[in-house]
């Protein structure tokens, strides 16, 4: 058993962890945070994915003591503190780029990474950067239309390449 | 009608912001204090008869509460209409994965530990892991105590046989005979599909002090599978209650029971709840797939491209066990030869037993395969005869006052119109370059309406609560196209309506997702709710406003006399009025199919479709002719949906079917090996990524009104039924000819083009 410190949606959150625990079972079993999805626990669907540091991960492969010390971005904490949707998921809603919503999670913070890299993907840039997430209800079309109108919406706020998320305020080791 | 205000506009889902935030709650994010976790133990033979289950070293594990097997569960056997399958192998098992125990400890580490310590001895046996070696007269019987099975008199047992329907009308063998005539045949092998819910299965049970059960669960018919439970564990009903969550997708592939048995199973056992969360490749051990079998066709026609003579026979891999395989043999003999005027027809589905997982309603049973194989065949019948495939299609194409193949007077008929609008969406004639190819597929598919009811209750605090036992799985019928239809009537904004997910202590019935009937069925007992509602508003509201009802309109929240809009009343106030709720019921009864002429059916079942819709796909492709890869660059649907309530969730629905579709053609097989072992898990079953779906074009067509509120027909299932058709056309016109394999890999198109 291990301790380690996440910096979960920019909040310390100190858990002990078995050698390979996955960040998906701390994230999940020991922080309550259940908006991040198991859907296959081998990579491949990517129901799972966070953000460490900003780069999209796969939680179910992640060990959780890879991520000590590191800014860890679920769904939960994509929102702004007032509850403002981030412009990612707003654009989801609009744009009509979910349906079961199981996928919603990982392949919004899979869409956030990129416009955070790419403020103004092409359609094949957009589908490139998701091709990790699977979605078995929309045909991904009305998602890929939902990164575009996020792209336009943080534009226009002025907030291109901004990094998702919120980061810890203190950084490094204690 | 007065104008609609809210029911065909398209509007974003009611459910989105809980789920753009990770706040929605699938079964396995349910926190329940206390939990035990169950793990199943399951058979590693395609057939072995259990000889000994031997659970006394297993139980004596640290951590370990309760474990269920067959000594310590009901004998009696599950009933789908034949009854041949137990919870626990009794005394066989017959695929590989099915459940021998299960067993609930205190972590998963400790339950997986005593699973691995329980000792099963078996007996092996060989297994039949072939449809058409299932037929032969030497294959093993899967079931050999058949004769022995109490079953539905409609329904067809023989050995290894468990389905049988044909539809015969005129004469094939003389129409083939004739002299004038162009014959073809073409034979065909479909893999078995997983329906691809991202969500795996889940559920928790909890034993409560009453002596009931309480169950956690992401199911498509909570209030069946309720019953069921009920009567297997001998509960009763009444203290069983099913709390469905939303679901992570479910295609027809959460019909059936699964984790709810094992974890109620534990769950009696245990003065604990029980959860059980399978793993991906648990729940792909368990998984119920989209049927894999065989067709031939025989097709006739003269030299002008007229349709005369069509014999097709399908035999579908069932699996182990009966469940809800009947309707795939049943659908595909009424696609065969649909929608297509054909004088002369011998349309026949056997349904086999083997050692492999349980084939079960995956969306549109049947669907994808026989429209794969028959417009596949079609195509190559045009090609010899010289005629263009959409030519073909519009000359043989039914129109009003056509008869089904089993005789049911058609009308209302929109293959060609959707025919067209595909074909247009798509290009279709223009010159295409080496490679490239153009393709068009077409089917009709039924409405459904089954029992469902609905209350609806508007609260003096301003809240309005819709109840109906309709699960949401991800279409958005339950959390957006009911409230819309209640908003509709009320007058209110629709994101104001709380919709109470299924839950069987509302005992709001409903017959649950399946056959694309949610929107119809439980649309209709909604509407009945809402307008049950109204009146009681309306009365309300004359004393309020010392109006005659007549004059009065409900809008924006209040109730209003018309043409005096500052003369209104807010509907919290009439719910206060009324002592706290205002609130109705409604309810919708299973409506019967339409006539037909059983003289032309054999032990069919469902040979008459209600509100029959009709649907066609375009499909252009790219065939790289040194590989075979195909690249899919756009499929055009146009589908007759009645009219389209929530126009966001039938366009949802055709766009995914167009992917789900693209995949079924092109990449997902579920592999077993000689064996008979699964390979479930995503890196071997192949789903399309966005990376590999297509660009899609969605024409509504909402011109021929069905038999549900404001005239909608079922949607979910036809879109994926034609995609398939269509990319196999498109491919035989990029490199002359198509696998007549599914999945239609690249080394399937390279030899099909090698071999034409």
């Amino acid at each position: 058993m291990q301790p380690v410190t996440l910096f979960v949606n920019g909040s310390a959150r100190e858990v002990v962890v078995e050698p390979l625990q996955t960040l998906l079972a701390v994230l999940r079993d020991h922080l309550g945070l259940t908006g991040t999805k198991e859907g296959c626990g081998t990579g491949y669907c990517g129901a799972c994915t966070v953000l460490i540091d900003g780069q999209p991960v796969n939680a179910c492969l992640f060990p959780a003591v890879d991520a000590d010390r590191r800014d860890v971005t679920t769904i939960e904490g994509l929102a702004d503190d007032a509850g403002m949707l981030h412009p990612v998921q707003s654009a989801f809603i609009e744009r009509f780029g979910l349906q079961c919503g199981y996928c919603t999670p990982g392949m919004i913070l899979s869409a956030a990474s990129l416009l955070a890299e790419n403020p103004q993907p092409s359609d094949e840039q957009a589908r490139s950067a998701l091709a990790g997430n699977i979605c078995r209800c929309t045909g991904y079309q009305t998602i890929i239309a939902a990164v575009h109108e996020a792209a336009r919406l943080l534009r226009e706020q002025g907030r291109a390449g901004e990094a998702p998320g919120k980061r810890a305020p203190i950084r490094g080791r204690a | 009608m007065s104008a609609l205000r809210v029911v065909g506009k398209q509007r974003p889902r009611l459910d989105a912001a809980a789920k753009v935030l990770g706040q929605t709650h699938y079964t396995a994010d349910v926190a329940l204090d206390g939990a035990l976790e169950g793990v199943v133990k399951r058979s590693p033979h395609a057939f072995a008869r259990v000889v000994r289950v031997d659970v006394t070293r297993a139980a004596s594990l640290p951590g370990v509460r309760a474990i269920a097997h067959a000594g310590n569960t009901p004998a009696q056997p599950l009933d789908f209409g034949i009854k041949d399958q137990h919870l626990f192998p009794r005394p066989y098992a017959r695929y590989a994965g099915e459940p021998v125990a299960a067993v609930a400890a205190d972590t998963v580490a400790q339950a997986r530990a005593a699973a691995d310590a329980i000792e099963v001895e078996y007996e092996i046996l060989e297994p039949v892991l072939d449809a058409r070696r299932a037929l032969e007269a030497s294959a093993p019987l899967v079931h050999p105590d058949w004769k022995q099975y109490t079953k539905l008199p409609t329904r067809v047992l023989r050995g290894n046989v468990c389905g049988h329907n044909r539809i015969r009308r005129g004469d094939v063998e003389t129409a083939f005979a004739r002299p004038d005539v162009v014959v073809h045949a073409s034979e065909f092998c479909f893999s078995p599909g997983l329906p691809g819910y991202i969500e795996p299965r889940a559920a928790a049970a909890r034993r409560e002090p009453d002596g009931g059960l309480t169950v956690w669960c992401g199911s498509q018919s909570p209030y069946e599978n309720r019953d069921e439970l009920a009567t297997f564990f001998g509960l009763e009903r009444e203290r069983v209650r099913f709390i469905n969550q939303f679901v992570g997708g479910a295609f027809g592939g959460k019909i059936i029971m699964a984790a709810e048995w094992y974890a109620a199973a534990l769950a009696l056992q245990c003065d604990r709840p029980v959860r059980m969360a399978w793993t991906r490749h648990e729940d792909g051990l368990h998984a119920f797939p989209r049927h894999g079998g065989y067709a031939s066709f025989k097709s006739a026609a003269t030299a002008d491209g007229t349709l005369v003579a069509m014999r097709a026979e399908f035999v579908y891999d069932t699996g182990a066990y009966i469940g809800y395989g009947t309707g795939t043999s049943q659908i595909s003999t009424m696609l065969a030869s649909a929608p297509y005027r054909i004088p002369n027809l011998d349309l026949e589905a056997t349904l086999v037993y083997t050692n492999k997982h349980v084939a079960g309603p995956v969306r549109a049973p049947g669907g994808p395969q026989a429209n794969y194989a028959k417009e596949l065949h079609l195509d190559e019948l045009a090609a010899i005869l010289g005629v263009d495939a959409l030519e073909f299609r519009l000359h043989n194409a039914w129109e009003d006052g056509d008869q089904s193949p089993s005789g049911q007077t058609l009308s209302g008929v929109r293959v060609k119109e959707a025919l067209r609008a595909a074909a247009d969406a798509i290009g279709w004639g223009t010159p295409a370059r080496p490679g490239e190819g153009r393709g068009i597929g077409c089917t009709w598919w039924f409405s459904a309406c089954g029992e469902s009811k609905a209350r609806l209750e508007v609260r003096a605090d301003g809240s309005i609560l819709l109840a109906s036992g309709n699960p949401e799985v991800g279409t958005g019928a339950s959390s957006t196209a009911l409230p819309m239809m209640a908003a509709e009537v009320l007058g209110v904004d629709p994101a104001r309506i709380t919709v109470v997910l299924s839950d069987t202590a509302t005992d709001t019935y409903d017959a649950g997702v399946g056959g694309s009937a949610s929107t119809f069925s439980a649309g209709t007992a909604v509407a009945a709710a809402a307008k049950d509602v109204h009146a009681k508003l309306l009365t309300l509201a004359e004393d309020a406003l010392e109006a005659r009802a007549d004059d009065i309109e409900l809008r924006d929240g209040r109730a209003l006399v018309r043409g005096s809009p500052d003369h209104a009343v807010a509907l919290a106030e009439l719910a206060r009025k009324a002592g706290g709720a205002v609130s109705g019921e409604g309810e919708a009864a299973e409506i019967d199919d339409p006539e037909f002429d059983e003289s032309l059916t054999e032990t069919h079942g469902f040979a008459s479709w209600l509100a029959p819709s009709y649907t066609a796909s375009a499909a252009h492709v790219d065939v790289d002719p040194d590989t075979g890869a195909v690249t899919v660059r756009k499929i055009a649907t146009a589908q007759d949906v009645g009219y389209a309530v929530n126009p966001t969730g039938a366009i949802g629905q055709i766009e995914g079917g167009a992917v789900m579709g693209v995949g079924w053609a092109l990449t997902e097989a579920l592999q077993f090996d000689e064996r008979g072992h699964v390979r479930p898990d995503l890196k071997d079953y192949l789903m399309p990524t966005a990376v590999d779906a297509p660009e899609i074009a969605t024409i509504l067509i909402e011109s021929s009104p069905g038999a549900g509120p404001y005239g909608l027909k079922g949607v979910g299932e036809p879109p994926i039924t034609t995609p398939p058709a269509a990319i196999a056309g498109a491919i035989r016109a990029a490199v002359g000819a198509a696998p007549h394999e599914t999945p239609m890999t690249p080394e399937r198109v390279w030899r099909a083009a090698r071999d034409r």
